[in-house]
Formats: structure tokens, sequence, C-alpha cells
């Protein structure tokens, strides 16, 4: 359906996005993972024809985007990171503009925008004015809007961001029934590891411009199949255990964060007796030792060295 | 289109305060400025050696004349105040002469003089009229100040260097022009906030074409831009009674090719900068220098340096300014006038060309 070719945006000398390729296929959920400044949106903004690539092209049923954009842009509802709406206006009156620019009137768009008021659960707020709306029923309009004209393909950059558990989970949920109900294609990005992970049947995980890692979410935790990942918890964290961790040749990699050490060591390694050791030399008086199953987040984080929200 | 521009005005309605303080700015700067009231009139302490006196037909004419307003005091105290520094000078009145006590030299002892020297000749002359016929002096003087037996309308020609003034409706030109830039500026930053948040994109992704995006911004734009003009211009001509030396209409039809060069010039800007931080920081500094090199503060027949006067060639208020006085000081004809029509719309065409295109830089078409 989508397909990106060697796709890049350069900013004088930076590189937002290097040579991006990725395609989408009618129906499915496809994940776009990487933190805050990983060239998400730029990728996004050039896949929906909103900004011209430096290099490469991006097809849409075989088709350039770039010569003309229409045949796509009539099939696509872009959810932006941003809340794109008139806060001054009511949520009626803001569905009723956006409707209007996709040419409904009349019956037809009093229509629509009952069920999609319906659908993102704002019927009762209609006629509030956007600006006293909480964070989450400012995310959930922000969605029906981009669901008004019935699009096939559903761009959405990160509309999870800054809102309470309920509000998110409401939209996961809403999401996941469209694609089911509603054979919904739909790009979702997001630094939250949960969220693909939930949503998605492919993930892309990007990183400083460049895309790091694709594959299903099992492809991708098999990064990490020769690999244990372990959370180790102390009582009193002192540096010198630390850095005998890190200094350990058969450690491959030590992160720390709060009060938990995370360290990858390859699965032929007695783990254990190698920790209780270390702890031992330093005087560190442990809480916990425990062997996960890799997640997403330590995908990210074994192939960047950083966690996902840094 | 239509849903775009009606969304602004809704937008308008439940955010007029823009609008309304640079209306109310505009009235206000002009009313004070423009000295439509005697706030601000010259206060000349006076002395008479009669209280009587105060109440003579040259009094009566000078007041008419609402050049300065009389302070009466005693000599004691006019020569304190002049001592003192309080006051530059003070004016002893007599019956058929007057005095300038001078303290510091001032442009003001000029227009006094001037003043109350004309009302002593025309007081003289009701007296030669007056000694000739039954009627009353008093009747005289109330038919020449009040109902004139004679109403004239005069027709007058000027040289090139004739340089013609009336601060009243300088005030009320130059105000109303000055802060329509900012109404105008601000409406038109409403793009910039529908770029950042998010709109514009969500517009550019829908069926609606580019060209109605812009002709619905600039519509909106112009009509707010030109409704404040036509609301401070409606003040001035039915409330404060300013005449307009009768050309009220055409002074409101020259303001059409300024609002559009205005909001051109608003366009352009809004191409150049790249955020709202920008945008906010640089209309204040864009439109306090026009309106100082356009004339809209001061004449810019004052203007004695050659660079400044250059400047304003580039100016779209210099034209606005030209347009107006040219209707209603200088009695411009319709081939007069359409010259500072024509280099404003020449302006709107290239600044609204080259706005567009910078914000056309980043989209694909």
């Amino acid at each position: 359906m989508l397909e990106l070719m060697d796709l890049s945006k350069r900013y004088k000398q930076f590189y937002a996005v290097k040579n991006m390729n990725m395609y989408i296929e009618k129906g499915e959920i496809v994940g776009l993972l990487g933190p805050n400044g990983a060239g998400k949106s730029t990728a996004i903004s050039m896949l929906s024809s909103l900004i011209e690539p430096t290099e490469g092209d991006v097809l849409f049923h075989k088709k350039s985007i770039l010569k003309n954009p229409s045949p796509l842009r009539k099939v696509i509802g872009v959810v932006p990171q941003e809340i794109a709406l008139y806060e001054e206006l009511t949520a009626e009156e803001n569905l009723h503009f956006f409707g209007r620019i996709y040419r409904m009137s009349g019956k037809e768009l009093r229509q629509k925008i009952d069920d999609v008021l319906k659908l993102i659960g704002l019927v009762d707020r209609r006629k509030d004015v956007v600006k006293k709306f909480s964070g989450g029923m400012k995310r959930r309009l922000n969605i029906g809007v981009a669901l008004l004209h019935n699009p096939e393909f559903l761009i959405m950059d990160e509309p999870t961001v800054g809102i309470d558990p309920q509000s998110r989970s409401y939209i996961l949920e809403t999401v996941k029934r469209l694609n089911e109900e509603k054979g919904l294609t739909i790009l979702y990005t997001s630094h939250y590891m949960e969220e693909v992970e939930y949503l998605c049947d492919r993930i892309y995980i990007m990183d400083k411009g460049n895309l790091i890692a694709v594959g299903t979410k099992d492809d991708i935790k098999e990064i990490l199949s020769a690999e244990h990942t372990i959370h180790v918890e102390a009582e009193l964290l002192n540096n010198d255990f630390i850095e005998a961790l890190q200094e350990e040749p058969t450690i491959k990699e030590t992160f720390v964060k709060d009060e938990t050490i995370t360290i990858i060591v390859p699965k032929e390694i007695n783990v254990f007796q190698l920790i209780t050791r270390l702890a031992n030399e330093t005087k560190v008086e442990l809480k916990s030792v425990n062997v996960k199953t890799p997640t997403l987040e330590d995908v990210f984080l074994h192939l960047t060295g950083r966690a996902l929200r840094d | 289109m239509t849903g775009i521009f009606l969304t602004k005005i809704k937008w308008l309605l439940r955010n007029p305060w823009t609008f309304l303080l640079m209306t109310v700015f505009s009235i206000g700067f002009a009313f004070i400025v423009g000295g439509f009231n005697s706030f601000d009139k010259i206060k000349v302490p006076t002395y008479v050696e009669e209280k009587s006196m105060q109440e003579m037909d040259v009094v009566q004419l000078i007041e008419k004349q609402g050049i300065f307003v009389f302070e009466w005091m005693s000599y004691e105290e006019m020569e304190e105040k002049i001592i003192s520094g309080k006051s530059e000078f003070g004016l002893h009145l007599y019956e058929d002469d007057f005095q300038i006590i001078v303290g510091i030299d001032s442009p003001n002892i000029n227009i006094v003089e001037q003043s109350v020297t004309n009302a002593y000749r025309k007081d003289r002359q009701i007296d030669q009229l007056a000694s000739g016929i039954l009627e009353s002096k008093q009747a005289i003087l109330h038919e020449i100040t009040e109902e004139p037996i004679f109403k004239t309308e005069s027709t007058s020609f000027y040289g090139n260097d004739t340089f013609v003034y009336d601060s009243n409706l300088h005030s009320v030109y130059g105000f109303t022009l000055f802060f329509v830039v900012y109404t105008i500026a601000y409406s038109v930053f409403q793009i910039l906030i529908e770029k950042r948040s998010g709109v514009w994109d969500r517009m550019i992704l829908s069926p609606i074409r580019k060209w109605e995006m812009y002709v619905a911004n600039f519509l909106y734009s112009f009509l707010i831009g030109y409704s404040q003009i036509l609301a401070v211009f409606l003040v001035f001509r039915f409330i404060i009674k300013v005449d307009f030396h009768g050309t009220f209409l055409q002074a409101l039809l020259v303001m059409i090719p300024y609002v559009l060069a205005i909001v051109a010039l608003s366009i352009l800007i809004t191409g150049a900068v790249r955020t709202t931080q920008q945008y906010n920081a640089v209309i204040p500094i864009v439109t306090i220098s026009m309106a100082m090199i356009g004339g809209a503060f001061w004449p810019l027949e004052i203007v004695e340096s050659k660079f400044m006067l250059l400047l304003s060639k580039i100016v779209p208020i210099t034209y606005g300014m030209e347009a107006l006085n040219g209707v209603t000081l200088y009695g411009y004809s319709f081939e007069q006038t359409l010259f500072p029509i024509s280099i404003l719309l020449l302006m709107s065409v290239i600044m609204t060309g080259v706005g567009i295109h910078l914000m056309e830089k980043r989209f694909i078409s």
C-alpha cells in the first residue's frame, strides 16, 4: 500500500531522517518507535506528503506521491502530535469546521459528527469549548477530527503524549477497535514501548534519524535471544559495585536507572554467581536478582545504549 | 473557503479583545494628541485690570479660535509663574491692546501672538461696522461667530512646495493607520498559530485548495482591518464631529488599498519568520518604525533627512497618509489620487506573492 524508498531529510548538514526504508500493508497496524528527536515526526510528515524529502521517494500503490499527492491525501487521516484544534471553538464546531473542509455538509456532516463524538466518548461535551477540556479529551477530539472523512489509512503521531492512564487506555482501545472492526490501516508512532507492543503487528525502531531495527515483536525480541536481561536491586548501591559490573568483561551492557541496575549477559554465563561475587567484593547487600523476558525497551537499550524516554 | 472564513469570524467573536483594544487606542490617541480635548491646549496665564474685562468681546473672539485657554490670575501671580519657569510667558490684556510678558522664548509665543492680534483686529472691524449701522455690536459679533451671513466654499490650489497641515486630522489619520497595522498583523498571526498547532497541515491534507485557504485568510484580515478604520472614522465624523473637509467617503475609499497593502505586508512577515515568538518580536519594530518613517506621528514635510525621506518611499503608511491628505486637504483629483493608490496596490501584489512563496517553500504543492 505505502512504501518509503531510501527516504532522507537533511537540514543543512543534519540528517533528521536518513535512508529510511519502510512498507505498510493494508489492514495492519505498524509501530514506529523511537525516543524524542529520533526523526519519527519528520518521517511522518514526509510520508503524509506534508514535507518534501531531500532524497528518496514515497510510493502509494506503486506511484510516487511527490508528483501527485492527491490519491494519498484522499484516504489518509493524520492525528498530529500537537492538538490541532481551535481551542476557542466547541468540540462540535471543530468537527463541523474540519468536516466542511472535507466538503461534507448538511445531514451527512451532522450524522458523521454524531458518530465521531460517540466513538471518542465526547457526546456529553459536544457544546463545550475545547480550551476547557482535559488533556485526554483534547487528544480524543484530535483523533476524532482525523476520522471524520472515513480515512482508510490513519497516521497517529504520539497520540497519547501527556494524558492520564484512563484516557490513554480509552485511546488504545479505540485504535484497536478501528483496526479490527473497520479494517483501518494504522501507522502508530510512540515512545511508549508498551503501547506499541500492545497494538502493533510490525515495528520499526528509529534512533537519531536511522532505522535501527525492523520486524515483528518476536523478530525484534529475538535480537536478545542469545542474551539474558537481568535486573539487579541492591539495598545501598555504591559506585564500586556499578564500576565492577561495567568492567566485568563477560557483561555486555550495564545500565543504571534509579535503584535498579540492568545488565545484559550471554546466556551461557552463570550470572548469579558472578553478581554475588561482585556484590561481596564491593560490600553491597543485594535485594533481588531477576532474569527478565526481553522487552522492546531492553532491545532499544541494547541497540542504542539509551532508554527510550531519556 | 466559506468554512474557513466563518470559523475565523466565530473565533473573532470569542476573542474580540485585540480588535477592540486597537480601535479604542486609535480613537483615544487621535483624540488626545489631535487636541480634540482642552487639556492639551496651551494654557496662558492672563491678567486683566478689572474682572469685567474677562467678558470683553475680544476675549470671546480669542476663545472661539480655540487655540489656547486663558488662565486668569493677578499680575503678581502671573509674574511668579513666569519667573519660576512654570509658564513660558504671560498675557496682559487691555481694552484695545495687549502685551506678552516673555520668560522663555518658545514657538507657542508666535501662535498666541498671532491669535490675539487677529482677535483685536476683528474686534476693531466689528466696532467700525457697528458704528455705521443700527444693529448692535453684539448682534454682529453673534452673526460673525455663530451664523455667518455667507456660507462659503473655497477651492484652493497649491504649488508643489505648499504644505497644508491640519493637526487634528493628521492625528486621526496617523493613529488610525498605525494601530490598524497591529490589528491586521495579529489577524494574519493566526496562520502561524494554525501552522504551529497543526491545523494548517490538516487543511493542506484536505481537499480544500491552497488558494481558498489564502483567500479566506486574506479576506478575513482585510475585513477586520477595514472595519477598524471604518469604526474610528465614524466615531470622529459623527460623534466628535470632525468634518473631514467634506471628503469622508473619499477618505474611506482610499483606505482600501492601504489595508490591502498591510495585509500583504503581514503575510510577507508571516512567510519570513519561523516562529510565533519571532513574529511577536518583529511586528512592533516594523509597525513603530513604519509609522515614524511614514509620517503617521508627524508630517513628513518637517523631515529634513534625505535618507529618511528616501526610506519613506518604501513604507505603505507614507502612501496611505498621502492618499488621505491628498483627498482631504489638497483636493486631489482622481488622477492625482491614483498615484499613491497604485503604489499601495503594487506593494500588495509583490508582498503577497513573496510572502506566499516563502510560506509554501516547506510544502509539497
